[in-house]
């Protein structure tokens, strides 16, 4: 019983400490890129040579990579949404990236 | 004066890579640069430092009277995890360029098993906190010598003519070998 009280305490700590760093060390990402990870299938087979669905969608939204179609295991239709999204969505500069399926 | 002769047995003679074979996984996977591998070499003091001395006074003032000892390698072990995490944050908002250079090696600090078998030794070996404290900077120092040495080595065999079997890792393996082997020369010096 000891343990387990002990062992919750001391995470609770270390997480709250984690959590206060993560409110100043925060950095401003792309919001397109977690949307785009959702709509990967999520399997992180790196079929496209990425190092998992977020390192696609991260390239994908840098404009690295011009099309979906890298992607192994999405449907067609995951990745028309994929290239709509991008296509209508404007990044921080806003610009629309221009995506061919 | 102990404590110096602790500093050098742990930095050269019990070197935590060439003969205690700890940390073989970054010292492979991020040798290919030295500027990498000096990189890596200061993440890991940072997290082998703070974890020694944080998980010795768990280990000292929470562990021992509550009589659980026994939960030692968990509680390191969540020490370890949040402060590479804390480490990758940090990285990530002051040094984009580093976080990307050091990719999925940042977070597998937290399984460097140089970290965890620092904290382990510092218990098994009754060091007090001074001389933890002094471990957690003699050992990931001698990582950091042993690391950067290995790094600028792998530079020249890039361009020496290997045979082709052993082109790559296994090259590199034997390098590590041979380097044991001279540090092997001063075993029980200090």
């Amino acid at each position: 019983m000891n343990a387990v009280i002990a062992l919750m305490i001391i995470g609770g700590v270390l997480g709250m400490m984690l959590g206060i760093a993560h409110k100043y060390l925060k950095v401003e990402v792309d919001q397109r890129i977690d949307v785009v990870t959702d709509k990967l299938p999520g399997v992180n087979c790196g079929g496209c040579g990425y190092p998992g669905c977020h390192g696609l969608a991260e390239a994908l939204v840098e404009g690295e990579v011009q099309t979906p179609n890298k992607c192994v295991v999405a449907s067609s239709i995951a990745k028309k949404e994929i290239a709509d999204y991008l296509n209508t969505t404007p990044g921080p500069d806003g610009k629309c990236l221009q995506i061919k399926c | 004066m102990k404590l110096f002769g602790l500093f050098i047995a742990l930095t050269f003679v019990n070197n935590v890579v060439l003969s205690k074979f700890y940390a073989i996984c970054p010292l492979m996977g991020l040798s290919k640069n030295p500027k990498n591998a000096l990189n890596m070499g200061i993440a890991v003091i940072f997290v082998i430092f703070l974890s020694s001395i944080i998980t010795w006074l768990l280990y000292y003032y929470v562990l021992v009277p509550l009589k659980i000892t026994y939960m030692d390698l968990i509680t390191f072990i969540l020490v370890i995890a949040s402060l590479v995490q804390f480490l990758e944050m940090f990285l990530k908002k002051t040094s984009p360029d580093i976080y990307k250079s050091m990719g999925v090696y940042l977070p597998l600090i937290t399984t460097n098993c140089a970290v965890l078998g620092v904290a382990l030794d510092n218990i098994t070996a009754n060091y007090n906190l001074i001389e933890a404290a002094v471990a957690g900077i003699a050992v990931p120092l001698g990582f950091l010598i042993v690391i950067y040495i290995f790094a600028t080595i792998r530079q020249r065999l890039e361009i020496a003519d290997v045979p082709t079997s052993f082109k790559g890792a296994p090259i590199a393996l034997i390098t590590a070998g041979i380097m044991a082997c001279a540090i092997m020369g001063i075993a029980g010096v200090v």
